[in-house]
């Protein structure tokens, strides 16, 4: 501190502590709100899950300190949940990049009605979830959905699968569900990124005689690769939380019970507000603990990139 | 370029900030999501006040009714209906969820809330302990005893919590059997049907297997009839019986033999309705309101209803489902509130619950009234299930007893435990949610 001090003239730092208390003071009112939106939730719903309430008796109610994380943390259920859902996360969540990407760079070719094309592949995601689970549900329907027909009459394997009741069908389904509503989000996300790559860049490997094939893995690919960091973080985060595609297609059946899902049951089916806030806070921090590391080590890369192109 | 110098090291300071501010934002949302699934806490004891029976005849007043929505229209024709009779109250129905688990929610809300709002609550028949439990009921006990006569009795039993009835009920709902005539035989005992269906690929049966509610409703049947329980009149845990591993295992061996079709892991009521019309199964087990809707397909001629099977050398049983009337503890016209239960509960306006609505009365006259007769031609069966029908277990922890049930059942179904492991998991889980403080 003292060198710095030393080097920069006090004046400066006098005004620069003044702008920061303006700052700070601009800032206060929404900050406040902030905290009081969330903070407050948040705190209160830490409260919940140190406690008991119970469900016999009106009224009733026990401090039990981490109790309910515990009972938790030991239970079989918990796991299952957690495991089920990173696997519906890492299996969602890179279909949704992959095809995304695909979907992007097709978007990005000049060609005519591509604003409307780029329009239409938006519909998945404008539907309810609900909506398009009771679809999918419908599709895979054994005897008269439209997948099990179509696949019985080509000969294909899986017309004879009741694939809602089956372990992995189960998860498929759910996944494929997940996949066609937001790959066109991952992908809108990612053909912004397409559009800041300049010109120029291509015209230079072009110059250096640089084939189709090593164009996208040398320059598409790495300059793409903040606009797809960030389509990562925010599909993951909905990954983690998810909830209305199994409650309607499985009801947590076969292996598909998410975290989000026990916290409902134990919380609105079973009034067990304790142990419920407990499993909310747990999905929580998941999901919190995965954002940070995205944000840490991913997030290196877009600053990297922002440098670079600096 | 020098003149950017001084700036550098705030800009690095402040990308931490940023990535700080960025999780900041993540943590608040995602807690912000699962803060809202909080709820409020219950609180505040209250002794439980009475139903004075005779009240109703001088009430006057609005009185508002809450519960789900109402596709059939009963509640609120019974509203009009009332309304018009008495004179003096005014009877209206506020629809408050679109399904059965939303209206819980939102009445639950309400009575946590101390609400005001809803004088009378249309309840499943599996709420009455969990809400009897909180206080959150006015205790109908004497209005009851004095309407009994006029009310089947197995339907009031739905009603009751610790030796006193916290409803009334309004109209009841038990399984039954649909078969066509063409194909199979009427089932006298589960395994009579079973091994019919069992015979031809048209022949199969399609019932509510699917991971939910549902399936706990379609297995107690069966458990019921083969003498089985759940919880004995003490409160006990019984689950782990012979009985429930045969009807585990005779469940589980027909999904093997193709006696049901294995499809039915994905039914809840609908989609098994649907099935059935496709003309492909000889038999199904739904509600009576499914019978209106089979009268308009092509099977109009084709099908049949029964009451219940037995289990072989045992009686028919069956579960019974249905609303009741529960009257809010905070409710500000408590009298209308009982005016209204007497007239929706009385011999006249039940025969209309089951003329106008399709809805299975809980006055057993009704159902051998001619008028009735005409429109629910399978009334006298309907009778037979209602009356050997019995309630789920009683307690105020049952949606985890019912979670314990299926989830169990289903792993059996679905081939992912053993019976022998599912048996012991349900009597361990219902005996921990039993001990829930």
């Amino acid at each position: 501190m003292a060198t710095r001090t030393l080097q920069a003239p006090a004046k400066t730092s006098g005004r620069d502590r003044a702008e920061r208390k303006l700052a700070f003071r601009m800032t206060a009112p929404s900050l406040f709100i902030m905290a009081l939106v969330a903070a407050v939730p948040i705190g209160y719903a830490i409260w919940l899950s140190l406690n008991q309430y119970s469900v016999r008796t009106a009224g009733l109610s026990r401090f039990v300190g981490l109790e309910n994380y515990v009972n938790a943390l030991a239970s079989q259920e918990w796991w299952a949940a957690f495991g089920q859902t990173f696997l519906f996360a890492g299996l969602s969540v890179s279909l949704e990049l992959i095809l995304g990407t695909a979907m992007a760079l097709l978007l990005n070719l000049a060609f005519k009605g591509r604003a409307v094309l780029r329009t239409v592949v938006l519909l998945p995601y404008a539907i309810i979830t609900v909506v398009s689970a009771i679809t999918w549900q419908t599709m895979f329907q054994p005897n008269m959905g439209l997948v099990t027909n179509v696949l019985s009459a080509l000969g294909l394997p899986g017309g004879d699968v009741v694939w809602l009741g089956e372990h992995g069908y189960a998860m498929a389904v759910i996944v494929m569900a997940d996949v066609w509503k937001t790959t066109p989000f991952a992908a809108l996300i990612i053909l912004a990124g397409l559009q800041v790559i300049s010109a120029e860049t291509y015209e230079a490997a072009e110059l250096d005689g640089a084939s189709k094939w090593q164009t996208f893995v040398n320059i598409t690919l790495p300059l793409l690769r903040p606009a797809i960091v960030l389509a990562a973080i925010f599909r993951t985060m909905d990954a983690l939380r998810v909830f209305d595609l199994p409650f309607v297609l499985t009801r947590g059946a076969n292996g598909t019970e998410s975290m989000s899902m026990l916290a409902y049951t134990q919380l609105r089916e079973n009034r067990l507000v304790g142990e419920g806030s407990a499993l909310s806070i747990l999905t929580f921090l998941t999901v919190m603990v995965v954002s940070v590391i995205y944000v840490r080590f991913a997030g290196g890369n877009i600053r990297d990139v922002a440098k670079e192109e600096q | 370029m020098d003149l950017n110098r001084p700036a550098l090291p705030l800009q690095n300071k402040a990308t931490p900030r940023t990535r700080k501010a960025l999780a900041a934002t993540a943590v608040a949302a995602a807690l912000l999501l699962s803060a809202c699934g909080g709820g409020a806490a219950p609180q505040g004891a209250e002794q439980a006040a009475a139903a004075d029976p005779a009240s109703g005849a001088n009430a006057s007043g609005a009185v508002n009714i809450c519960g789900v929505k109402d596709a059939s229209g009963i509640y609120k024709g019974t509203a009009e209906a009332f309304t018009k009779a008495n004179g003096k109250v005014a009877a209206k129905y506020t629809e408050i969820g679109a399904t059965t688990d939303e209206a819980r929610t939102q009445i639950v809300q309400r009575l946590e809330g101390k609400s005001t709002e809803c004088d009378l609550f249309v309840t499943d028949v599996i709420w009455t302990s969990e809400f009897a439990s909180q206080g959150w009921l006015l205790d109908q006990t004497k209005l009851v005893e004095a309407n009994k006569d006029r009310l089947i009795p197995s339907t009031v039993e739905t009603t009751k919590y610790q030796d006193k009835y916290w409803g009334s009920p309004f109209f009841t709902n038990a399984g039954l059997i649909y078969y066509q005539k063409d194909k199979v035989a009427k089932p006298e005992s589960w395994q009579q049907l079973y091994a019919e269906a069992a015979k031809a690929p048209g022949n199969g049966y399609v019932y509510q297997g699917k991971q939910y509610e549902g399936l706990t409703v379609n297995f107690l049947e069966m458990l019921y009839s083969a003498g089985g329980e759940v919880l004995n009149e003490q409160g006990d845990v019984k689950i782990d019986s012979k009985e429930t591993r045969d009807v585990l295992n005779f469940m589980s061996d027909g999904l093997k033999n193709s006696s049901a079709d294995r499809a039915v892991l994905t039914y809840n009521e609908d989609p098994a309705r649907l099935a059935y019309e496709s003309g492909d199964f000889g038999y199904q087990r739904n509600w009576p309101h499914v019978y209106r809707l089979l009268n308009a397909t092509p099977l109009a001629s084709s099908f049949a209803v029964a009451p219940l099977p037995a289990w072989e050398g045992g009686k028919a049983s069956g579960v019974l489902g249905g609303w009741n009337l529960a009257i809010s503890a905070h409710s500000t016209n408590q009298a209308g509130a009982v005016a209204f239960i007497d007239f929706a509960t009385s011999p006249n306006w039940q025969k209309h619950v089951a003329m106008d609505y399709s809805q299975a009365p809980v006055n057993e006259a009704a159902y051998s009234d001619p008028a009735v007769l005409q429109k629910m031609p399978f009334a006298t069966e309907l009778l037979a299930s209602v009356k050997g029908a019995k309630p789920r277990p009683i307690s105020p922890v049952y949606p985890q007893i019912s979670q314990a049930i299926y989830k169990n059942v289903y792993a059996v179904l679905s081939g992912t435990a053993s019976t022998e492991e599912a048996v012991q998991k349900m009597a361990e889980e219902i005996t921990t949610a039993k001990a829930s403080f």
